[in-house]
């Protein structure tokens, strides 16, 4: 099947870039919007245009009938969904399909089994993906120390009915554990309804880096390398990189070819991201799976030289691949840092009217954006106004051009993380690759520590 | 080229019907221009009609509806699909132009994924006008009927 109109069920940057690709493809396509977004640019680059509902997201871009219908009056064959909103949501993906639209990205199935952190874990250790040490149910405080001997501290004590970081202790020894254990055990019972917990592993300073992997109908499955994700605050990625300086090309190779193998015994289809943890062994370890295009897709695609939109919608269409012949390496390196409306210090958000717009541009500089000049950010959705991304030889060079990038940007009557991300780039930490998911945390005791002292 | 009011009409029936804003049609020496201006929504083709970056009307308000009094009130469409005026191809409208209704009452369909969503008149009042052809596409918030209120 070949595809001639397809709908963007999203908004922003997001809906932007697939609208980009799809008309350097020759599709048509078909913005839905909210009433809110009525001047918003996807709406306005978009062929057409459908208003779908309210600002409240529940009342419009996570409003299944009238996205259904949105593509039933204008005609639409397939669907991307983005990210978020409706992108991982099987229901979605089931109703498209029996509405006659493709899902562009994986089948429902696969989102069920992914989504579910426990099912995904036990699926990956299966597949002979390795997993972080982690212990059964613990029956009692006495059972409790035995196994977090066994497991050897640090330990994180989790609700096994707990989710996005909540009731979770990370325990260093066994006094700690018996000072907190009853404790742990009543909040989760009243909290998730479920007193049950177990041990894992818990590393100190870990990184956080994902493997990108591309499904296609016919079985196969392409590892398009690694991307590092490891600034984030509170489990929110902030800036991103490919490759990543922590991989020898050995231990690329070697999870590259265990992905693959796993992935494929999975009959995996469509783009998807293997997220791991590497401990300061070198030890890869997975955390999850995303069923999904992911924000921090522009890197891979500079430094892989592949559009993976383009070929999520091959992908859906049931044609072959457009990749570069195998082994697929990666060239120079790229960054990428997101652009939140939002303080840099406080991290509250900061929705408004953009009153002057400069994006950078130059040789090797790629702007993903939603915004334009005179445009509104609405308070209703995501913070992510843009996306800098650059791309040189070198990482070190790489982090000069991001730096002149962002030093080019003018965002006006908004705030945003710009100055954030200039302090990030100037880290000596930053700069030698000495990072972890901590190197924020520690980049803002750092600026409390050194701040000067007000009287 | 002779061009009969009949013909006219026809020329003008396609530009909607192809939601275009032009069509010009050469016979011989004689031409004949049909045009209008570009409906807001949807938006039309290409990369060249891309709006400019300033600001537009908001209101995503349907082609058909371009009334320039102020009177009456608005019913508005709660979703996107296809509107229908009559519970069947061939059945009577619920409502027409002079009709007065009632809280309740049930005045178009909206279409949804092979739903039959009716919409009911809010308030008491005697409809002005009906803004929207039968079997039409319709998005959130498009104006379907004036109603004078009360």
């Amino acid at each position: 099947m070949v595809f001639e109109k397809v709908l963007i069920a999203n908004r922003g940057e997001i809906a932007l870039r697939v609208i980009r690709t799809c008309r350097e493809l020759g599709l048509r396509t078909v913005a839905v919007h909210s009433e809110i977004d009525a001047e918003a640019l996807h709406t306005r680059l978009a062929d057409e245009a459908i208003c779908i509902g309210p600002a409240d997201p529940s009342r419009s871009y996570l409003h299944i009938p009238a996205i259904i219908a949105a593509a039933e009056i204008t005609g639409a064959d397939a669907v991307h969904p983005g990210y978020g909103f409706l992108s991982e949501n099987p229901e979605f993906a089931e109703t498209c399909a029996q509405c006659g639209l493709e899902f562009i990205g994986p089948l429902p199935e696969q989102m069920r089994l992914w989504g579910d952190k426990v099912s995904a874990r036990a699926m990956a250790k299966s597949l002979g993906l390795p997993t972080l040490d982690g212990t059964e149910l613990i029956e009692d405080i006495e059972d409790a120390v035995r196994k977090a001997k066994g497991l050897g501290f640090p330990v994180l004590l989790k609700a096994s009915g707990g989710g996005g970081g909540r009731g979770m202790h990370v325990l260093h020894s066994k006094e700690e554990l018996r000072a907190v254990f009853e404790t742990a055990r009543a909040e989760s019972r009243a909290a998730f309804g479920n007193d049950a917990l177990y041990f894992e592993k818990f590393l100190e300073r870990p990184r956080h880096i994902e493997f990108q992997i591309l499904g296609d109908k016919q079985g196969n499955i392409h590892v398009l390398g690694e991307r590092e994700c490891s600034i984030q605050r509170r489990h929110q990625k902030i800036l991103e990189e490919a490759p990543s300086v922590a991989l020898t090309d050995e231990m690329r190779r070697d999870m590259s070819a265990t992905v693959r193998r796993a992935m494929a015994e999975a009959g995996y289809l469509s783009a998807g991201t293997l997220e791991f943890l590497l401990d300061e062994r070198g030890e890869l370890t997975f955390l999850e799976m995303n069923p999904r295009i992911q924000v921090e897709h522009p890197v891979t695609e500079l430094v892989m030289g592949i559009d993976l939109i383009g070929e999520q919608i091959r992908i859906a269409e049931g044609r072959p691949l457009e990749l570069p012949a195998e082994p697929l390496t990666p060239r120079g390196h790229a960054i990428e840092c997101r652009i939140n409306a939002e303080d840099p210090d406080t991290f509250a958000p900061s929705p408004g009217v953009i009153t002057e717009l400069h994006m950078a541009g130059g040789t090797g500089v790629r702007v993903d954006s939603g915004i334009y000049g005179g445009g509104r950010v609405p308070p209703h959705y995501d913070p992510l106004i843009a996306k800098l991304i650059v791309h040189a030889p070198t990482r070190v060079q790489a982090i000069a051009k991001m730096r002149r990038a962002l030093s080019e940007t003018l965002i006006g009557g908004i705030r945003t993380n710009i100055p954030l991300h200039k302090r990030i780039l100037e880290h000596p930490a930053f700069e030698e690759g000495r990072i972890s998911t901590k190197f924020l945390d520690e980049l803002y005791t750092e600026r409390m520590l050194t701040a000067p002292v007000r009287h | 080229m002779k061009l009969d009011l009949e013909q006219l009409r026809e020329l003008i029936r396609l530009l909607d019907e192809a939601n275009l804003t032009e069509i010009e049609v050469e016979h011989d020496d004689d031409r004949i221009r049909v045009r209008r201006d570009p409906a807001p929504l949807p938006a039309a083709a290409g990369v060249e009609s891309v709006a400019p970056i300033t600001a537009q009307g908001p209101e995503p308000t349907n082609a058909a509806s371009a009334p320039d009094d102020d009177e009456g009130a608005y019913v508005t469409s709660p979703f996107v699909g296809t509107f229908y005026r009559s519970p069947s191809p061939d059945g009577a409208p619920f409502v027409d132009v002079g009709d007065s209704v009632v809280p309740g009452q049930v005045l178009c369909i909206v279409e949804a994924m092979k739903l039959m969503n009716e919409i009911e008149a809010e308030a008491a009042g005697t409809i002005l006008e009906v803004l929207v052809e039968s079997g039409k596409p319709v998005e959130y918030g498009d104006r379907l009927f004036r109603i004078e209120m009360g």
